[in-house]
């Protein structure tokens, strides 16, 4: 372990430091030098340093210090001393190659000046100037507040019990300030009670506290909360909003991640089980390398736990070939969200002003490059993979592993079947070919339609019909609405329907039966070689109900509309329709094997059902007068064994063991990096060890693997003088609406310093001595004086602190998105308070996800807003009308905005009123005497005043008149009035 | 207790005054919570409002502002480039250039070349700036259309129109700051007119055409004089509970906002009825009298909330699919080109003949061009093309009937007066009032702008 972490990592650069200026200890020639000031060096400062200097690095160039022209820019040095001519400096501002610099060329008299100090060795006298990291020097890395070790500082003297009081105290004391009154204990406990669950507290909740008048009647409450489900749920989403947590991967096409709620689920239970953050933190980083040091039973839940990582956003039509990126928002995110530093800037050069280097970042990107991320599907590769299991490999080996050998066993008897049948279907092919009657033939233009022309033909048993389906130039808007009918011309006059037999049973067979008990008459084909059964039946599919089909992969495919309303998809498919759709290489089929040997007349209709296609589709109708039934059979034969193993095939899967995965991360081919110059991952530079940041000491990975074990174990060190006071400053935040550092994501140079240096040590000092218990830091900062102030204004008070940033007083809030979403559900008597599990996304394997038809639904629920689906190209519109977090950045903090937009939804949305109808009857439950007071308590927790009632009465009787029904409309007009209230938007 | 009465609501939302003088008004004078409060740019700007027109899926230049002769004299000519959509691709290992599907000709006095597929804004063409040297930085429709929006091509950032609300706020409190007329999804979804770290109230809304063309717009109470009693009633409780609160710029602000949604729910459905223009007002823009969609609709709706004040109006053409993305088929062109023809000429005349034309930014673009080659002869198609595309500006503070910048030979790369994504916004901010590289907005510890670290102002097309 690091004991004096900070000394050495100061240690390091002061060594760095030694070895830089040692190189430099050479005398330099006196007249060189001198020729350097007098000619050179006023020539880089007036034509170069504009773009070449401290404000601006273009190129990644400086020329305003030796080491500057020594580094180099983004394409390495530019100054060979003694050689002007390989010197692309000169090269540069004599215009000779592509680079031309600067742009106005210099006169011919300065270019030789340039020349010859080049070919005179480039001697340049110029100072080092002291040593950098990033975008500040070594000395003032140093001396940065949040660099410095956390040191318990001693509590000031004073009165109160709470060491907080006594922090802030002396602060408003310094002003001649103090605290506000305590608030009444109502309003204590509606703000403690958000604070902590996100819902509004009962009023038995109430009633019980009131009455208790024990010292610890406070205490108690805390406790009571802390114990709470409804506790992770609102401190697990604050979580959630910093790692940018969402169900969907982020990529073109927005692919769904249906296993994310499992990483969402373990944040909320690991809050609610008080897990050590700095545990909480490792396993984020590195859980499935401590999953595999046991104990079992916490295997699954470390796996989960690298959801954090997972979670990174995907990019691109192709998101494999976009990672750079994704590891871009890793880095972001776990800079600014584990350690106050905005790490993300260094991908493309060193931080214009934070103690990080673009090194910094390889160095971390090679830690990430080494890890294999589960992959989500994206529309070049629709289907996921590199799922972790959610059991160790052994375990995996004894349970899993035959359950799969037998299903790769039915699944090579499913194969063998199929050869049996395309056999007999290359048979049919054969005979087709000899036996052809084409009927006719025609093309649809885009969105178009056309009738078969009607024809009449002798047919006999056995003989075949086919209608097949031509991409023009596909591209995979080929849907194609068809109504195909053969009608007996003598006899006893029957028709087959195609429409009409097929589409109430569609998922029945295929052959499918016909309307007159005979069976394997309609055939859908997969024409595209030798005629083969489409074999795939899929129900609902895109997880449309009653949208079912038989198809080969995504396409060819034969679909029915078996509603009897049109359904959305990609395109607008009719009621009660049948469609087939070619594939891209060629021909879907529906044939027609005949059970009679009669005249009959074929009629139908062909329909381009996807206008913008942009192509449409033609059509051949063909007759084929051979008797093709011994091999029809032979398939169908093969079918009917494919369906029995397709049977044994789902009791296998419908028997299988638990297998588990989680959208995680595990360790992969482990490698340094290469610098990305400029960011571009096509330009690769010198590599970079896997170490960790310089400024906090730069030690090299010690494990074998990724090294994400290094760097879990640099992060949650106690002796990471960032780690503990980001986190407390976030604790404070929530609970006091603003951090002690005002800009939670940023401890750096651009950020603020801490209101309360001393406090925020001092809270991160004793956050780490408990163990790093989140739940302690609550109880130690909730029962403070500071946070049972009053929220009212002091005019005095005000005028010598308008912000309020020594917290003279309590500051009102605004709920957020969840918790009034929450609320509404709460006093509506409706919130469904268990915890979910996964969204009902539809399966995989009917996956088929583009940018143009990428994932976009929001599923419902009546469960709290934390398991809202996250969608991230799409934002949940009551999200996003009341400041929800962007499931694409860390949030930090939420913002409260107050928008028209908003106002509209308490006048006209659904919701709203739906939800103030139930609460009105709610209180319509009780005695006419009873009622407003019911109403109160259940929204506000308290009785209603004299002014209220004499409000509420006058409005009743207003709204009434003239209403047929007196109470009904004008009680939920009243609840209405109250649930958009500012009484009840607002905390205290 | 003050008592309520429904004179006070109504009076107060009609005159568009403030609801109650005194505190309240100097609460919300200050500005401090109100992020749409009207603001200065750096410099007078010649726009005061912009209409930005966006055709989704990729239109060819080479078909409609472009013209290559020297494109149809190497007709079938096979040519190799290493082109980010045909780079390892299947079937694309040769290339042939291809020439245009549509003639052009001169028009107007300035005699700038258009092809036929825009007739009627040929028309106009002496009010248009038309740029023929686009670029872009990326091949993919949804990275593509980003990057248009946002100046980003990956990453979520602030629209162009959250930034122009931010920048300038808006003159009518009664409309939000940036709408968008977007019947169909784009590409990149809600990222397009997203806020992203800019405050919410600077996100576009979008309008459908419909009975709700903002969502909860319509009010759910049936008689008008329930709901004002109800607005009535809930502020007289709202004040009831500001009466100990006085201070609070937040409540008071709240309050104020049901007025101002109040007047939405009025000024909104009078700014989508088409009602009271005139037959010579709608056949400018080709639309039949009730007709309530199309882009004629999108256009004249344009030109109505332009005039009352709403700083950014987007107008999508199409959306992420059915669009302009026409690899199977050019002819998709035409069709395309009939439904936006007409009303953007009508736009254009309707802008002076309203005397916005000054006033009013036009700006008309795709996410790319397509390319002047396919991998056939025949091929009826045209495939992404991102090294060059054409745009156009009109009215405030562009010149008229000018060309700037033109492609090589072929149409393929732009190569005089090159004007990427970046300088093409720098240029719409800069006609708004601002330095690109000023406006800025303080997010995690940088400052971000719309033109990220790049764009320079193109000032030959500045009138």
């Amino acid at each position: 372990m690091i004991r004096t972490f900070a000394r050495r990592a100061l240690g390091l650069l002061l060594l760095g430091c030694v070895a830089s200026s040692a190189g430099a200890a050479d005398p330099v020639p006196r007249e060189r030098a001198e020729y350097f000031e007098k000619h050179v060096r006023p020539l880089l400062i007036a034509k170069c340093e504009s773009c070449h200097g401290a404000e601006k690095q273009k190129g990644g160039l400086r020329l305003d210090t030796k080491d500057g022209w020594q580094r180099g820019g983004d394409s390495g040095p530019v100054i060979v001393p003694g050689d002007p001519d390989k010197s692309r400096l000169i090269q540069a501002v004599r215009h000779s190659g592509e680079l031309k610099m600067p742009k106005e060329k210099l006169k011919d008299a300065e270019i030789a000046t340039l020349v010859r100090w080049v070919k005179d060795g480039a001697i340049d006298p110029r100072e080092e100037g002291p040593r950098r990291i990033g975008g500040i020097t070594l000395d003032d890395a140093k001396k940065w507040w949040a660099f410095q070790p956390v040191r318990r500082p001693d509590v000031p003297k004073s009165t109160f019990a709470s060491p907080i009081d006594a922090f802030v105290g002396a602060k408003l004391a310094g002003k001649k300030l103090g605290f506000s009154p305590a608030a009444d204990k109502r309003t204590w406990l509606r703000r403690v009670t958000y604070d902590l669950t996100g819902l509004p507290p009962t009023r038995e909740e109430l009633d019980a506290f009131e009455k208790d008048s024990s010292p610890d009647a406070f205490a108690k409450v805390v406790d009571r909360l802390l114990e709470s489900p409804h506790y992770g749920e609102r401190w697990g989403r604050h979580w959630l909003d910093l790692v940018r947590y969402a169900d969907t991967a982020g990529d073109n096409s927005d692919h769904p991640l249906p296993h994310a709620w499992r990483y969402r689920n373990w944040v909320i239970d690991a809050f609610n089980r008080d897990q050590p953050y700095d545990e909480f933190l490792r396993e984020q980083i590195a859980g499935d390398l401590l999953a595999a040091k046991g104990p079992p039973e916490k295997y699954a839940s470390r796996v989960v736990a690298t959801g954090f990582l997972a979670m990174a956003r995907r990019f691109e039509h192709d998101s494999d070939k976009a990672m750079h990126l994704t590891h871009e928002d890793g880095i972001d995110t776990i800079g600014k969200a584990l350690l106050g530093l905005t790490l993300g800037c260094a991908r493309c050069h060193d931080h214009k002003y934070d103690a990080v280097s673009a090194r910094d970042y390889y160095a971390l990107y090679g830690i990430l490059e080494s890890s294999k991320f589960s992959f989500a599907g994206c529309e070049a590769k629709q289907q996921p993979r590199d799922l972790v299991p959610l059991m160790p490999q052994e375990e995996w080996n004894r349970v899993v592993k035959p359950h799969q050998e037998k299903m790769a066993k039915v699944d090579a008897e499913l194969r063998a079947n199929t050869e049996t049948e395309m056999k007999h279907a290359k048979a049919v092919l054969a005979a087709f070919a000899k036996h052809r009657k084409t009927l006719s033939t025609g093309d649809i233009a885009d969105g178009g339609e056309k009738r078969l022309p009607a024809t009449e033909i002798d047919v006999k048993a056995g003989e075949v019909v086919f209608l097949s389906i031509t991409p023009h130039k596909n591209h995979g808007a080929d849907t194609t609405l068809v109504e195909f009918e053969i009608a007996e011309l003598d006899g006893p006059g029957r028709t087959w329907n195609a429409t009409a037999d097929l589409i109430g049973d569609l998922l029945a067979g295929n052959p499918h039966k016909d309307g007159h008990g005979n069976e394997s008459v309609w055939w859908l084909l997969d024409a595209r070689n030798q005629p083969m059964p489409l074999a795939e039946p899929v129900r609902d599919v895109n997880g449309k109900p009653g949208l079912h089909a038989w198809r080969n992969g995504d396409t060819p495919s034969a679909l029915v509309n078996s509603t009897r309303s049109d359904i959305a998809a990609w395109t607008k498919l009719p009621a009660r329709s049948l469609f087939l759709h070619p594939a891209a290489n060629g021909n879907v089929a529906l044939a027609w094997l005949s059970p009679t040997s009669r005249k009959v007349r074929i009629t139908g209709r062909i329909q381009d059902a996807h206008p913008g296609g942009p192509d449409g589709v033609g059509w051949v109708l063909e007759h084929f007068a051979v008797d093709v039934r011994a091999d029809l059979a032979g398939m169908t034969k093969a079918a009917e064994q494919r369906a029995e193993l397709a049977r044994q095939r789902a009791e296998l899967a419908r028997t299988a063991p638990r297998q588990d995965v989680a959208f995680a991360v595990v360790d992969g081919q482990p490698a340094d990096a290469r610098i990305h110059i400029k960011g571009d991952p096509e330009k690769l530079g010198d590599p970079v060890p896997r170490r960790w940041l310089e400024v906090l000491g730069g030690q090299r990975i010690a494990t074998p693997g990724s090294g994400r074990l290094d760097l879990a174990g640099w992060i949650a060190s106690k002796d990471n003088p960032l780690t503990a006071r980001v986190m407390v400053n976030r604790v404070w935040l929530h609970h006091f609406g603003k951090g002690l550092v005002p800009t939670p994501n940023d401890f750096g140079t651009r950020g603020v310093p801490p209101t309360h240096p001393e406090l925020l040590d001092w809270l991160a000092a004793e956050f780490v001595s408990s163990g790093w218990s989140i739940k302690a830091m609550h109880r130690t900062i909730l029962l403070s004086e500071c946070y049972r102030q009053a929220s009212a204004h002091r005019a005095a008070a005000a005028s010598v602190d308008p912000n309020n940033e020594l917290l003279w007083r309590f500051d009102r809030r605004r709920l957020s998105a969840e918790e009034l979403r929450d609320s509404l559900l709460a006093v509506g008597g409706n919130l469904n308070r268990t915890a979910a599990d996964a969204h009902p996304f539809p399966p995989e394997s009917s996956w088929g996800f583009t940018q143009h038809v990428p994932f976009a639904t929001f599923f419902e629920t009546d469960r709290r807003s934390v398991y809202l689906i996250n969608v991230r190209n799409r934002r949940h519109p009551f999200m996003s009308l009341f400041d929800g977090a962007d499931p694409n950045a860390t949030t930090p903090q939420r913002q409260a905005t107050t928008v028209p937009t908003q106002a509209l939804y308490f006048l006209n949305d659904p919701f709203f009123h739906a939800q103030a109808e139930r609460l009105a009857n709610r209180a319509r439950g009780k005695p006419e005497a009873e009622r407003l007071a019911e109403l109160f308590r259940i929204t506000f927790q308290r009785e209603p005043t004299p002014r209220d009632r004499e409000f509420a009465a006058g409005f009743l009787d207003r709204y009434a008149a003239g209403q047929p029904d007196r109470t009904g409309p004008a009680w939920a007009a009243l609840a209405r009035i109250l649930l958009a209230s500012n009484e009840f938007l607002f905390v205290e | 207790m003050k008592p309520f009465n429904r004179r006070g609501f109504v009076r107060s939302s009609l005159a568009g005054s403030l609801l109650m003088g005194g505190l309240l008004g100097d609460l919300l004078a200050e500005g401090r919570t109100d992020p749409l409060a009207p603001k200065k740019p750096h410099f007078p700007g010649k726009a005061k409002s912009v209409i930005f027109l966006f055709m989704s899926g990729g239109v060819s230049h080479v078909d409609s502002f472009d013209p290559k002769p020297k494109l149809i004299a190497d007709h079938g000519k096979q040519v190799t480039f290493d082109h980010p959509e045909t780079r390892n691709r299947p079937g694309y290992e040769k290339l042939y250039l291809k020439k245009p599907d549509w003639k052009f000709a001169p028009r107007g006095r300035s005699g700038i070349e258009v092809s036929d597929l825009f007739p009627e804004l040929g028309r106009q063409i002496d009010d248009l700036t038309l740029i023929r040297s686009m670029h872009t930085s990326h091949s993919n429709h949804y990275n593509a259309t980003l990057g248009m929006h946002t100046g980003s091509f990956a990453f979520a950032r602030p629209s162009i129109g959250a930034w122009t609300s931010y920048g300038l706020g808006t003159e009518n409190r009664n409309l939000p700051s940036f709408m968008v007329l977007a019947p169909q999804m784009p590409y990149a979804g809600t990222q397009v007119w997203a806020s992203d770290f800019l405050p919410g109230a600077h996100q576009g809304t979008r309008v459908l055409p419909g009975t709700e063309p903002v969502a909860n717009l319509r009010p759910r109470i049936a008689q008008r004089s329930q709901q004002e009693l109800e607005l009535e009633a809930l502020r007289s409780f709202n004040e009831l509970h500001r009466e100990s609160r006085p201070e609070d710029p937040a409540l008071a602000a709240r309050i104020k906002s049901f007025e101002t949604a109040f007047g939405m729910q009025t000024e909104m459905p009078d700014a989508l009825d088409l009602s009271k223009e005139d037959d010579k007002t709608l056949a400018l823009y080709g639309l039949q009298r009730g007709q309530t969609d199309g882009f004629g609709w999108q256009c004249l709706v344009a030109r109505r909330l332009v005039q009352r004040g709403v700083r950014f109006v987007e107008l999508i053409h199409t959306g992420s699919s059915g669009n302009w993305d026409s690899h199977g088929n050019m002819a998709d062109h035409g069709r395309l080109a009939k439904q936006v023809d007409q009303p953007m000429a009508g736009l254009i005349q309707d802008l002076k003949r309203v005397g916005l034309f000054e006033d009013v930014l036009v700006v008309w673009t795709s996410e790319f061009g397509r390319t002047p080659f396919n991998n056939t002869v025949n091929n009826p198609g045209r495939e992404h093309h991102n090294w060059a595309f054409s745009s156009w500006l009109a009215g405030a503070g562009v010149k008229r009937g000018h060309v700037h910048g033109a492609t090589d030979e072929h149409g393929m790369r732009a190569v005089e007066k090159p004007v990427h994504v970046h300088d093409f916004h720098a240029t719409i901010l800069h006609l708004l009032g601002f330095d690109h590289t000023r406006l800025t907005y303080r997010h995690a510890g940088r400052d971000y702008r719309l033109t990220d670290v790049h764009g320079e102002v193109v000032k030959d097309v500045l009138s």
